[in-house]
């Protein structure tokens, strides 16, 4: 062989060899391709992160928030600092919420049940979709019988689920969430003409009195709250306000009170009310209907009260002409209040406690929010859009299709409502939840949705802050897993239905339509016209920013007027009942939401699971808070597992000694006891929402939680409670020193 | 060569006087409004997902090996009804004259030249000496290398290192971002401005109880507040000169019945 042939026949050797591999590799995954990073995708600048502003859904508060993006990939999640509801602040749960997005028991495809009570089987989205379409193909057009379940949605994924709904012609859309006060809006509209939350001014406020309310670590919007709290004692200007906490089980907020006022449970309204006739038979009301307040209120003498609310008459008259004198003061009533069977009542009590002191209407008081403004979406209709309701629909037959999203009935339901007995009756459940919680197990298929990161969305945060704020939420990250937008399922699944439903939701994607209904927000709306000269301009800053809002002027005055005509007929007559009998259920119980994970949502993320609950440092696990007193009385000690009973079911779980509570009362927070929802939270303690009887607000058809009485007794059950805390004791150490606040003032303020 | 272990001797003399931080350009500082913090726990969690902070599970947590950077400690006086409820957020006191510094044999932990109580994972040979000398118990040891689920990985932050077995480690006052807003003051040839270095724990906190800033700078914020009267620092008796001021909270002594 020549020199050149042998050249020859190696080139061609070599270049077959490296064709062969080169086709054999494009050839493997047909239509692959691999882009290099000379081409980087648009925005992506390795080691340079991006920022994209969006809103946080691990409550209803609607905080605004900002997630870092680095090579596609979300890192942290903070604080929107543009944003007048989170002001740049994020709570635990908004930050552990990236462990939302990249939860390994995310649900990572449609899947659908191969029998009934049979498993999933993993499906396309083109059969999940037709699966979708073709039952609700088979609904009756005249009586469709097609139900919806939501939580409380507030943005433009609620008029379009309200526009889906419309067009199958089914009225029965519900909404339905654990912690959605309900209670507070029924009592506002009932007592103070306001058909919204309005913003209660902590920030502004010198006197702050809790009912009941936990804004430190979930009522309504803790992070505004909270930054509201650090300024009312610290950050603002003159006096130091002082905070009051009135309920039976020290809460965070009753924590850091300067006063703990442990009232009876289930008397706190009239305790109010109390405090109301004292101030307005003292003569500090400045209203013209004094008198006719004065009848109204004569039913609640302080001491009369005092023997209901088990706080002595002197604490009742001090604590009310403090709340009088101080300007302004303001005072509020949580979830402990409006957990009680007559929850309303409670709140109206609060609000009547608030009029008669002068604080509606004011800065540091009671500030009216602007009305809801979003065409198409709609409140719950507080008489029939009740998880009752459906649950009663369900049981006689006549949902013969249940759409579920993001909510889960199944778990925060008590067990003795039996949510679980009634959606079995239902020929067809689909659930758009992008984890398999309980309520998800139980369905027939599953068409997981993104979680908020990955979504587009917005929000309209209610309680705002006296001006009206809309957050924009728009996709972070792309899909970690084969999942759709909640939006774009209902879009494809009207367009999978064909005919009229197909016409009415005519948008291809929800990004089309949200985009559609802001255009026309920006039409109607003078403020935001004028803040951008066309609408292409005008979404892209509210892309950037991250919503739109106005600024902060002094709130928009509105006359918030509550009348004793009004009010008087939902006070409350009575302490609120209990279940069971006092000798054979001899304690209250009283059940708040879990500071890491709220209504059980946040039980799945490891994060929240491993830091230590802030009043008693417990991780992974429940507990039954008890206080020292009375467990000996009962012959435990920290730690032990006791069995407790009430008339409607039984709970086992392991004991805490809470020196904050009162010793007929024992305490429970939600959020764990878990059969479905992942590794983290799966089997985890036990959920005390099986105790709680089937009672709901007879005015709002909110669940009343705190509405039964227990018996505690010993338990052979194994369980451990593993707490982060040692001492909580200081042994002399002083390590958190302190000053009185007669000193404080003394102390030169302009060093600050 | 003599000259220059000369030199390096006398560089090294200037670094171990009390006070040498003084001299440098930054001096990094917490101030903490004990009055203003409720104890929420949002900076828990916001130091867990900045600083990759590995999450150990329940039996763990049960022999105290939780990796937690930032902790709050609830201190409860009294009995009921009269109950007196305290919280103080306990990190890295970053101390200028720090035991932990003394007892490293291998030079792990350090004092860097802001004033920082600086760990260097890659040298830590897990002798546990520093947690044993320190006086806040705020140093964590791994002792496993422990794994995040697929893919709950993605989300670690690529700025900072995922600590492995033996390896003891600590809050750093997030360095990371000190370092890039050093590296863009440098950029701006300009100082770093007050408020521009924000640790995730203070970025996060909703009451506003935590501020960082240097206390070099007699304008910062920081140094302002550091002259307020309810200042004190935690067990100041030891001498160890801590970068974590306290401010004092406003509380009535005696039962709150009592009070006006």
């Amino acid at each position: 062989m020549k020199r050149r042939d042998f050249l020859k026949y190696l080139g061609i050797g070599a270049g077959g060899l490296g064709a062969g591999f080169v086709l054999g590799k494009a050839s493997n995954p047909p239509g692959a391709k691999l882009i290099p990073y000379l081409i980087p995708p648009e925005d992506v600048i390795p080691g340079v992160a991006n920022w994209y502003a969006g809103v946080c859904t691990q409550c209803n508060a609607g905080c605004g928030t900002i997630v870092r993006v680095m090579e596609g990939r979300a890192k942290k999640i903070e604080g929107n600092p543009l944003h007048p509801v989170s002001r740049g602040k994020l709570c635990a749960r908004g930050q552990a919420s990236l462990q939302a997005l990249y939860n390994p028991d995310r649900i990572k495809g449609p899947m659908r049940r191969i029998s009934k009570g049979g498993d999933f089987t993993g499906i396309s989205w083109e059969e999940g979709l037709e699966i979708l379409s073709g039952n609700l193909a088979k609904l009756d057009k005249d009586a469709p019988g097609l139900y919806m379940l939501t939580p409380p949605l507030r943005g433009h994924l609620n008029s379009l689920v309200n526009g889906f709904m419309a067009a199958f012609g089914s009225p029965d859309y519900f909404q339905y969430e654990l912690f959605q006060h309900r209670n507070l809006i029924a009592a506002n509209r009932l007592s103070a003409s306001l058909s919204e939350i309005p913003y209660y001014d902590i920030e502004n406020t010198k006197f702050l009195l809790s009912f009941g309310a936990d804004f430190s670590s979930t009522w309504l919007s803790p992070v505004n709250m909270s930054y509201g709290y650090g300024r009312m004692r610290q950050g603002g200007q003159g006096k130091r306000g002082r905070l009051v906490s009135v309920e039976p089980r020290m809460s965070l907020t009753g924590a850091n009170a300067d006063e703990w006022v442990p009232a009876r449970p289930g008397t706190e309204g009239i305790l109010a009310l109390s405090m109301a006739y004292e101030i307005v038979s003292q003569g500090y009301y400045r209203g013209a209907d004094g008198g006719a307040w004065k009848s109204v209120l004569a039913r609640y003498r302080p001491a009369e009260a005092a023997k209901i609310t088990d706080v002595g008459e002197e604490r009742i008259k001090r604590i009310a002409r403090e709340f009088a004198e101080t300007r302004p003061s303001l005072a509020i009533g949580g979830e402990c209040v409006a957990s009680y069977e007559n929850g309303v009542s409670g709140l109206v009590a609060v609000n009547v406690l608030n009029h008669v002191a002068g604080n509606m209407g004011i800065k540091g008081g009671v500030v009216p929010n602007s009305e809801g403004f979003v065409e198409g979406a709609r409140r719950p209709d507080l008489k029939t859009d009740r998880i009752s309701t459906l649950l009663k629909s369900a049981s006689e037959g006549r949902v013969k299709a249940l759409i579920v999203y993001n909510t889960n009935p199944l778990f925060t339901a008590p067990k003795a409502l039996d949510a679980g007995g009634s959606l079995s009756k239902i020929p067809f459940i689909v659930s758009l939840s992008s984890f398999m919680d309980s309520t998800t197990a139980a369905a027939d298929l599953i068409l997981p949705s993104h979680t908020s990161l990955e979504d587009w969305g917005d929000d309209f945060a209610e309680p705002a802050v006296g001006t009206p704020v809309y957050t924009m939420n728009q996709p972070a990250v792309s899909p970690v897993f084969d999942t759709k937008g909640a939006g774009d399922i209902l879009l494809a699944a009207a367009r999978g239905a064909g005919g009229r439903v197909a016409d009415r939701l005519k948008w291809n994607t929800f990004e089309a339509y949200l985009r559609e209904s802001w255009q026309g927000l920006y039409k109607r709306n003078r403020a935001m016209a004028s803040s951008a000269p066309t609408f292409d301009e005008f979404w892209s800053r509210t892309l950037q920013n991250g919503g739109w809002w106005q600024e902060a002027e002094e709130p928009r005055k509105r006359a918030v007027y509550v009348s004793a005509s009004g009010a008087g007929p939902h006070l409350p007559q009575s302490p609120s009942r209990f279940e069971g009998d006092e000798k054979e259920y001899p304690f209250y119980l009283v059940l708040y939401p879990h500071a890491g994970h709220f209504d059980g949502r946040g039980a799945n993320l490891p994060w929240l699971q491993e830091t230590p609950d802030p009043m008693t440092s417990v991780v992974w696990g429940g507990w039954i808070e008890i206080n020292p007193k009375t467990a000996g009385g009962l012959g435990v000690k920290e730690g032990d597992m006791v069995t407790v009973d009430s008339p409607s079911g039984r709970v086992q779980l392991p004991v805490y000694l809470y020196p904050g509570i009162r010793p007929d009362t024992v305490a429970m927070p939600i959020g764990q006891g878990h059969t479905e929802y992942g590794r983290y939270a799966k089997g985890r303690g036990s959920n005390p929402l099986d105790m709680v009887p089937a009672k709901e607000d007879g005015i709002s058809g909110e669940i009343a939680l705190n509405s039964t009485r227990v018996k505690i007794t010993t338990s052979d059950m194994s369980g451990e409670m593993v707490k982060m805390e040692g001492s909580t004791k200081e042994l002399g150490r002083e390590i958190v020193q302190t000053v009185s606040p007669e000193e404080f003032e003394k102390m030169p303020k302009d060093a600050v | 060569m003599e000259g220059i272990l000369k030199r390096i001797a006398e560089k090294f003399r200037d670094y171990r006087v009390p006070g040498y931080y003084k001299k440098f350009d930054y001096r990094w500082t917490m101030v903490v409004d004990l009055d203003m913090c409720n104890g929420c726990g949002a900076c828990v969690v916001a130091c867990r997902a900045e600083n990759n902070s590995a999450t150990v599970g329940k039996e763990e947590c049960r022999k105290g090996r939780a990796l937690n950077w930032i902790r709050i400690e609830r201190y409860v006086e009294g009995e009921y009804p009269d109950i007196k409820v305290k919280f103080i957020p306990i990190m890295c006191q970053n101390c200028s004259s720090a035991p932990c510094e003394i007892g490293c044999p291998v030079y792990a932990t350090y004092h860097n030249q802001d004033g920082l109580n600086v760990q260097v994972y890659n040298r830590c040979v897990g002798t546990f000496t520093c947690a044993t000398y320190c006086p806040y118990d705020v140093r964590r040891f791994n002792w496993f290398t422990y794994k995040w689920d697929k893919p709950l990985d993605e989300q670690l932050n690529p700025d900072l290192t995922v600590r492995e077995m033996g390896v003891m480690e600590k809050c750093t006052f997030c360095i990371q971002r000190i370092r890039v807003a050093k590296d863009r003051a440098k950029d701006e040839k300009r100082e770093i401005k007050d408020g521009e270095v924000k640790p995730a724990c203070v970025q996060t906190c909703p009451t506003g109880a935590l501020v960082f800033g240097d206390l070099n700078d007699p304008e910062s914020s920081v140094s302002r507040m550091a002259r307020n009267p309810r200042r004190y620092r935690l067990l100041e008796e030891l001498n160890t000169d801590p970068s974590v001021i306290y401010l004092k909270r406003v509380m009535a002594e005696g039962p709150s019945e009592r009070e006006g």
